[in-house]
């Protein structure tokens, strides 16, 4: 299998290689081990310094364990998380104990989904924003209020806030105290977790727009973890398709969505609802549901509900091909299908 | 499309001036404020709102279960089927033996989360046999034979043994369907379904869609459907009704909405979507400021701080009235007003 990886420079910020989480199954009084969830099963991607990865696909597709495993809020099973820090060493996240750890800690920041139970209510938004400096032991109490002051400024919310609580705000706002807690130790990679997801149409532009420009602003790194296609497209430079805890397909946002090489990929698309009533669908809607990472099916994880499945695709599981640069296909039949992808509006006549 | 005559003349439930509102201890707050559409046999309806702007009460105010403190207060709720003379839905009292046959008998309701709208510790065949005797007058054995039909028509496979199984042990999208099995068992005239693809993946979410197009289809009837997903509604709906704070902001059949929106809140609404068709990486036109909160409600027409194209001094003082400005499209903005 080739692993994928980037050869030429700059070497990535990030490199994730055969990264795996299972979950052990307890049953009976013993508390017996029968099995185990494959949450993450052999993922592999990288990460560019400034750039945003995309990371797409359906619940219980190991996508926001994956997230996990790189902040280290849950230790991976197996594989390595390779992180070149700012004096260009590169380390392992797997192999660091929980000391070695915490420096590293103030470059590698999160962003929840949920702005309602991410933000503690009994804190000030003061308080909130300004604990990631209190717990890395930055600056004075008066500097750590200037900080505050301008990271409030920078994610656009009034500075008269600082002594308010989380309920006073909407989701929007929240979503966007969020963000100035995430930025206030000056991180260099940022992990979303599908941060707009709970957020209405018009506010979710609002926060996305945020998001590009303090991109632009700090150098920012961001893996977007999100189900939603239209959002990745959005926002990615490159997006990786991920489903039952694999990696399926790699590649920039116009590649993927305009000439998709995965079938799975391909299937996305098609469902995703079109904001145009004159455009109708040409469905493969997909037969049955998203296979079970305790028992996942034998050979390639997707054949059951493939339309394009052969004999092959039943028995053994297709490896990691580099179709072109940086484009990565995981299908036995990826040269030969030739898949639907977005159509263009105006094509569609 | 085109409505036949027969239909445009006689809309299957029309709703007039609805107002619920929600007393509570910080005041009252106007959830639905004079809301009016109206819905067709055969065809669906798509409301479409962000979150707030009382989608979802309007819907509980027809079948009136609105949860307390919430009441409806004024309006009219017209339902005519075919058979039958017309009637004024909020004339029967909630818990009236009229209205209890209306409600999951004539108009049926499937909800986001079918989890919750479940018993856990019932069978699901219980739950549907239960509900199938309670509006019809079949017996034990001909309640189960029906239940076994409606899920193999929603595409549940191994229905008698599905009937034994609780609703946990069901998927979401599973559950999205016995929902919808449950909902339709009775036959009835109007479905509301409220929100009931956005808890699932899009593969899933494709699939349940087709099969509310499907029945919907089958069975003549009309649907409700709420969401607040523009892409959802372009899919489903036939005639859209786009709600801001508790009022219909625009009616139009499908097509129209997305080729010529009137109202400055549903052309803001459709441009902030991020689309697949857009160049990566572009910033998306947004609305600025937030949705007001419900007890703040802004004088005027209420989504004036927020308008691109407000007009001083008209805007935040009157109201503008719902105007007719085509035969099936109506509008509420001074803009198409002729003042």
């Amino acid at each position: 299998m080739t692993a994928i990886s980037q050869n030429q420079d700059p070497k990535p910020l990030v490199e994730i290689k055969e990264l795996k989480k299972y979950f052990p199954i307890h049953k009976g009084f013993m508390r017996r081990e029968v099995g185990a969830v494959r949450a993450v099963d052999d993922v592999s991607f990288y990460i560019n310094e400034g750039e945003t990865v995309g990371l797409v696909g359906e619940s219980g597709c190991g996508k926001t364990t994956t997230a996990r495993c790189i902040v280290k809020a849950i230790d991976a099973t197996a594989g390595e998380i390779m992180y070149r820090t700012v004096d260009g060493s590169t380390v392992d996240l797997t192999q660091l104990s929980n000391a070695e750890m915490r420096p590293l800690r103030r470059d590698i920041q999160m962003i929840f989904q949920d702005p309602f139970s991410s933000l503690n209510p009994r804190m000030t938004i003061f308080e909130i924003i300004s604990e990631p400096l209190l717990v890395n032991n930055i600056g004075t109490r008066q500097e750590r209020e200037d900080r505050v002051h301008e990271l409030l400024n920078q994610v656009g919310l009034r500075q008269e806030f600082m002594q308010r609580f989380p309920h006073a705000f909407s989701g929007g706002q929240r979503q966007r105290i969020g963000i100035a807690r995430a930025l206030a130790a000056q991180p260099r990679l940022i992990i979303a977790d599908e941060p707009v997801s709970g957020l209405d149409v018009s506010v979710q532009a609002q926060v996305i727009n945020l998001m590009m420009d303090l991109q632009d602003d700090f150098s920012l790194t961001y893996l977007f973890v999100s189900h939603d296609l239209n959002v990745i497209n959005q926002i990615s430079d490159r997006v990786v398709v991920m489903y039952v805890g694999r990696v399926v397909e790699v590649g920039t946002p116009k590649e993927l969505f305009s000439s998709p090489k995965h079938p799975y990929t391909a299937a996305l698309i098609s469902a995703l609802p079109k904001p145009d009533p004159k455009q109708k669908r040409q469905r493969t809607v997909l037969e049955g549901e998203v296979a079970n990472p305790a028992a996942p099916p034998a050979g390639c994880y997707f054949h059951p509900r493939c339309p394009h499945a052969i004999e092959l695709c039943k028995t053994e599981a297709p490896g990691m091909e580099e179709i072109s640069p940086g484009r990565f296909v995981s299908c036995h039949r990826a040269s030969e299908l030739d898949l639907a992808g977005v159509s263009i509006p105006a094509s569609a006549d | 499309m085109t409505r036949s005559d027969e239909a445009s003349r006689n809309p299957l439930l029309q709703i007039k001036g609805l107002e619920t509102h929600f007393f509570t201890d910080e005041g009252t707050v106007r959830a639905v404020d004079g809301a009016e559409f109206e819905v067709y046999a055969g065809r669906t309806l798509g409301i479409v709102g962000e979150s707030g702007c009382g989608k979802s009460v309007t819907a509980k105010s027809i079948l009136q279960i609105v949860d307390r403190p919430g009441r409806v207060v004024d309006g009219e709720i017209i339902y005519r089927p075919r058979a039958e003379p017309e009637r004024d839905l909020l004339k029967l009292g909630a818990n009236s033996h009229e209205m209890r046959t209306v409600r999951g008998g004539e108009i049926s309701m499937i909800f986001q989360e079918p989890i919750s709208s479940f018993s856990p510790v019932h069978t699901f065949g219980n739950q549907i046999i239960e509900a199938i005797k309670l509006h019809t007058d079949l017996n034990n054995d001909e309640a189960y034979d029906l239940a076994v039909n409606w899920l193999e028509r929603v595409g549940i496979p191994n229905p008698q043994q599905r009937l034994s199984e609780y609703p946990h042990q069901f998927s979401g999208g599973q559950r999205q369907r016995a929902m919808i099995a449950m909902a339709l068992c009775t036959n009835p005239r109007i479905l509301i379904a409220d929100e009931p693809t956005t808890a699932l993946d899009v593969t899933t979410q494709a699939q349940i869609l087709d099969l509310l197009l499907q029945l919907r289809d089958e069975n003549e009837m009309a649907i409700i459907f709420i969401t607040h997903d523009l892409g959802v509604i372009a899919e489903i709906a036939d005639d859209v009704a786009v709600m801001y704070l508790g009022q219909v902001v625009e009616t139009a059949p499908v097509e129209e909405i997305f080729e010529s929106p009137k109202h400055p809140y549903t052309i803001a609404l459709l441009n902030s979507i991020p689309s697949m068709a857009a160049a990566p990486r572009d910033r998306l036109p947004s609305i600025t400021g937030a949705i007001p909160h419900p007890q703040n409600r802004p004088p005027g027409c209420p989504f004036h701080p927020r308008c691109p194209s407000f007009i001083p001094d008209v805007c935040n003082q009157r109201e503008p009235s719902n105007t007719m400005i085509d035969s099936d499209r109506k509008v509420r903005c001074f803009l198409h007003e002729a003042i």
